[in-house]
């Protein structure tokens, strides 16, 4: 919109910059950085960056700052992982009120469909817990205004001390025969509920400890194939059979947190236009207290998503084969890096370069943005807006809307980010996942030509300018440039693009009143 | 040679493609007032930047006192005494009067700014303007009137010699005027020469000495004494007769568009407007700067909302929070500052004319539709005549008059019922002026309702079928074509009987 000219510019400005570095590293450190391996890290970790320089890109257009990017980012991890949390809960198990020595009796919830000769898993802790043979079924009665059946069992369980609680003593389920082990496959009585790939088993005996075991497949009729085998097991044993609970499914866990994120965009947008708030002032109080929540939500605890590395773990590390096999190789064993060819196929230890999957996803931002913020009304109007507010006002434009959409749509693209960057590390630790990430965004984003100012950038640029960065910071590990360095390096880049662009602003400026 | 202050020889100026000023000479006396008139783009703003040490000129000499000197910065031509008064003052708010007339030659003592000393020496010059404040009072409070006295009293802490006033009234009322034209006369006595740029031809008969018009960066002509007068200047500024100057055409009037009810405004909550506008209709809502014209225009289209009262759109009862609905409502408004409110000012000319249709010509997906934005553009680059190399011409670099065409492009490519226009006319050169006057006559003829604040009282007269007075948020008055002159207009705006302002 407007000077398309000093855009496009910009644009080739800076990727010449790119091109530049891309050649100095082919040249300084050929053997590292021609790997398919780095050149995939690369891809990979320009995508993720690049999802967060777009979202803060279009807040950035809209002449507002966001801030709270890199504690979102945290916040959206972390409650994916809470939502995608599996828990393993023994099939059919109900919760134990009372224990009654004496009397032999336990008292559990109302429904429980125990039948009378039943053998029961009952579990406190530790030290308490065992095997209960269901003697009698007794009345269903209140308890403490809930609704308990009083079992008579044999034998009786040791004594509470402390019994008569707001919360249950213990718990207790349904255990079945074991009518064959051999090798590591078990066979199961046969109303034994059926149970799936990365189900477990528990094994319990009135004299032996108990052992869990995860399923690995379904066998032949009743048969169960486990992950591993154990000698000490036999069909002395009988199963408690346990099922994998996630907290949600995945795509519910998707929608929730993109559902979230969205709400503190809509926030930040009504803070800020409806309150007249300032937009750093709103954003840097996100900041913190995303941080804090992602913090207490997890128990300052390092959260991750082990049980999902079939699924999750598929997409962070997938990639799409291209089938293209090279490696760069030395020439001359005697020169250093300087005599190098690049080997195809053949070549010892070459491999395979693929497009890591999260290139994709990054690409479908960038097609869905240059589309939103060049083509549709929404996106003219936001330029509009950043340009001049006011104008646009007076010109008929919802502004209120159209900020408020700028904060969304950074908001849910900080929460994308979020959740690509969660499954990629696997591992994060609430106290510092996403640090700084908002300042990376936005030393892309105002690297690839996005002026503070507002009105002015263009995803392209943001993109290659994302590509700098990671280029940057790939080229300080190649070229052995100290790490403390990292920083100043980063800065003083973005420092000499920014000048150097204001420098060609001022000149374009001078020439067009020349000719004015 | 020494009789002259100020001496101007052959200045000329270039800029890639446009010769901005040639060949232009002009003296100067000291105590004398001489006006610089031209159409926009006739070259006075190249000339006073040159005299102004704001930018160098390309050839030509300038002497002070008889002797040859050239200035660098606006610093060097103050040193000799030459001051460049610009149209949007130059003072800090935040700052206090005193603190603003010593701005950057602060009196110290051991390195403390020595305010007692600022404000003794401030009184001094406040007097001499005749401005009653004290030097404490920050800026900010005052009335624009009042700070372009401070700003002229700074001028004078400088010995300023020769002040150079670029349309120092388009944001004065009549009465701030008239005391600074008070202050000029007197200033002049004192022996200060002053160069006055105006498009006001009545205030520049009043003041002049000596008149020079410029016409297309060269020198036209010099009118002395009683030649200035007003059909004098205009045809040396045009090359045209102004016969055809309010050229009206009888047209149909119709149902009435418009009707505001007991409408208040939040700057005036105690004075509720009502008004109508029929179809086909210029009418015309004159008063004193600040009288609560804009506030009214503002609140009809929705940018702040109406406390209370209602507005009929055509016989039915509409509310409008914002602008969006006003626009739905088929109304439209051109904005009295073109550059923040009228204009973005970054954007090229069709990017200007489009946005306001965008979200209509969008199909159902929202996309934009450019075809229909660039068919639009050209249509009214067309119809307009608005001057541009092309569509894709960012605003900024148009010429006020095409800009406020650039304005009135994008509400007519809405075809409003009702077209609001502030200050239609502000800033823009006389040829253009008389286009605007002309499009406005004609979108009547195509029967569009128009509602028009205007300060300058011959516009008013000129094209209204009717007119509103407005006097502090009041309206005091209601005025058929025939009542229309100059004295009852006034005497309305100003709420008073016995007041009558002679202002040609």
């Amino acid at each position: 919109m407007g000077d398309r000219g000093t855009g496009l510019l910009k644009i080739a400005g800076i990727t010449t910059l790119l091109l530049l570095l891309w050649c100095i590293l082919v040249w300084e450190s050929p053997l590292s950085f021609l790997t398919p391996n780095n050149l995939e890290n690369l891809l990979r970790r320009t995508s993720l960056y690049g999802v967060l320089g777009i979202g803060v890109a279009f807040v950035i257009i809209s002449s507002g700052i966001d801030l709270s990017i890199g504690s979102l980012v945290c916040l959206a991890a972390c409650l994916l992982a809470l939502f995608l949390q599996v828990d393993y809960v023994p099939v059919g198990q109900v919760e134990v009120w009372q224990v009654r020595a004496d009397a032999s009796t336990i008292s559990v919830a109302a429904e429980h469909g125990f039948k009378q000769g039943d053998e029961l898993w009952y579990y406190k802790d530790r030290r308490n817990k065992g095997l209960v043979k269901v003697v009698d079924i007794g009345d269903t009665e209140l308890l403490d205004g809930k609704s308990v059946t009083v079992l008579t069992v044999e034998p009786p369980p040791k004594r509470d001390q402390d019994s008569r609680e707001e919360k249950p003593v213990g718990k207790i389920s349904s255990t079945f025969d074991v009518v064959n082990y051999g090798g590591n496959a078990a066979e199961l009585e046969n109303n034994a509920p059926e149970l799936k790939h990365n189900d477990k088993i528990l094994f319990v005996h009135a004299s032996e400890t108990p052992r869990e075991k995860t399923i690995d497949r379904n066998g032949e009729a009743n048969q169960i194939i486990l992950t591993d085998e154990d000698s000490g097991l036999n069909a002395d044993f009988r199963a408690v059979p346990i099922r994998k609970t996630p907290y949600m499914s995945i795509p519910l866990a998707l929608l929730s947190v993109f559902g979230i994120v969205l709400c503190l965009g809509v926030i930040h947008g009504l803070l800020i236009t409806r309150l007249k708030m300032q937009p750093f002032v709103v954003t840097l109080c996100g900041l913190l207290i995303y941080r804090g929540l992602s913090r207490w939500l997890t128990n300052d605890q390092t959260v991750g998503f082990i049980e999902y590395q079939e699924t999750l773990g598929k997409v962070a590390t997938g990639r799409w084969e291209t089938g293209i096999q090279f490696m760069p190789v030395k020439v001359d064993p005697t020169d250093d890096a300087s005599s190098w060819k690049l080997v195809w196929d053949s070549a010892e230890g070459a491999q395979m370069f693929g497009v890591p999957y999260s290139f994709f996803i990054f690409l479908a931002v960038i097609v869905s943005a240059i589309i939103f913020l060049n083509l549709t009304v929404w996106g003219r109007h936001l330029q509009a807006v950043g340009r001049n507010e006011e104008a646009a006002r007076y010109s008929g434009i919802s502004t209120h809307r159209i900020t408020t959409l700028a904060y969304v749509l950074c908001a849910v693209l900080t929460g994308l980010g979020g959740v690509m960057f969660a499954i990629d590390s696997n591992s994060i630790a609430p106290s510092s996942f996403g640090n700084f990430f908002e300042l990376y965004a936005i030393a892309a984003a105002v690297l690839g030509g996005c002026s503070l100012r507002g009105g002015e950038g263009s995803i392209l640029g943001v993109v290659v300018g994302t590509a700098l960065m990671q280029t940057l910071y790939n080229s300080i590990v190649l070229l052995k440039i100290p790490d403390e360095l990292e920083f100043t390096i980063i800065g003083a880049v973005i420092l000499f693009g920014v000048a150097g662009d204001e420098l060609t602003r001022m000149l374009a400026a001078k020439f067009r009143s020349k000719e004015a | 040679m020494s009789e002259h202050l100020l001496e101007v020889d052959r200045l000329s100026k270039s800029f890639p493609g446009v010769r901005a000023l040639h060949q232009v000479s002009l003296t100067l006396k000291p105590g004398e007032v001489l006006s610089v008139i031209g159409e926009n783009g006739a070259g006075k703003s190249t000339l006073m930047k040159i005299l102004a040490g704001v930018q160098p000129a390309d050839s030509g000499q300038i002497f002070v006192d008889g002797k040859k000197t050239s200035f660098e910065t606006t610093r060097a031509a103050m040193d000799h005494g030459i001051v460049l008064i610009h149209q949007e003052l130059n003072l800090c708010d935040n700052l206090n009067v005193g603190q603003n007339i010593f701005l950057g030659r602060e009196p110290q003592k051991l390195g403390i700014v020595d305010s007692r000393e600022i404000s003794r020496r401030s009184e001094e010059f406040l007097k001499r303007v005749g401005l009653s404040v004290s030097p404490q009072t920050i800026v900010g409070r005052l009335t624009i009137g009042k700070q372009q006295m401070v700003e002229i009293a700074k001028a004078l802490s400088v010995d300023a010699r020769v002040l150079i006033m670029d349309e120092p009234t388009s944001s004065l009322s009549s009465k701030e005027s008239a005391s600074l034209f008070e202050l000029i006369e007197s200033l002049r006595d004192q022996g200060v020469s002053i160069i006055y740029i105006s498009h006001r031809l009545a205030e520049v008969k009043r003041l002049s000495d000596r008149v020079i018009v410029l016409r297309d960066g060269e020198y036209c002509s010099e009118l002395i004494g009683n030649e200035i007068t007003h059909a004098n200047m205009v045809s040396n500024m045009v090359g045209r007769d102004i016969s055809q100057f309010y050229n009206r055409t009888p047209h149909p009037i119709g149902e009435t568009v418009l009707k505001v009810n007991q409408l208040t405004t939040p700057h005036w909550p105690q004075h509720p407007v009502s008004l109508e506008v029929k179809a086909g209709e210029i009418v015309g809502l004159a008063g004193l700067v600040g009288s609560g014209r804009t506030e009214l225009l503002r609140s009809i289209f929705g940018i702040d909302r109406p406390l209370s009262g209602s507005l009929e759109i055509g016989k039915k009862t509409v509310q409008i929070r914002n602008p969006k609905e006003a626009v739905h409502h088929g109304i439209a408004l051109v904005p009295e500052d073109r550059k923040q409110h009228g204009l973005i000012i970054d954007l090229s000319v069709q990017d200007n004319v489009g946005i306001a249709g965008l979200q209509k010509n969008a199909n159902r997906f929202g996309f934009a539709n450019f075809q229909r934005q660039k068919s639009d553009t050209d249509t009214m680059i067309d119809r307009l005549g608005i001057k541009t190399p092309s569509a894709r011409q960012i605003a900024k670099f148009l010429s006020g008059g095409n800009q406020q065409k650039v304005v009135l492009g994008k509400w007519l490519s809405m075809a409003p019922k009702l077209l609001l226009l502030d200050e239609p006319t502000r800033g823009v050169d006389i040829g253009a002026k008389q286009e605007i006057y002309q499009l406005i006559e004609k979108l009547a003829s195509e029967s569009m309702a128009i509602l028009f604040v205007s300060s300058e009282l011959e516009e008013v007269i000129g094209i209204s079928d009717r007119a509103y007075v407005m006097h502090e948020g009041q309206l005091t008055g209601e005025l058929d074509r025939s009542e229309l002159n100059e004295e009852s207009i006034m005497r309305l705006a100003t709420n008073t009987a016995e007041h009558k302002e002679a202002k040609t």
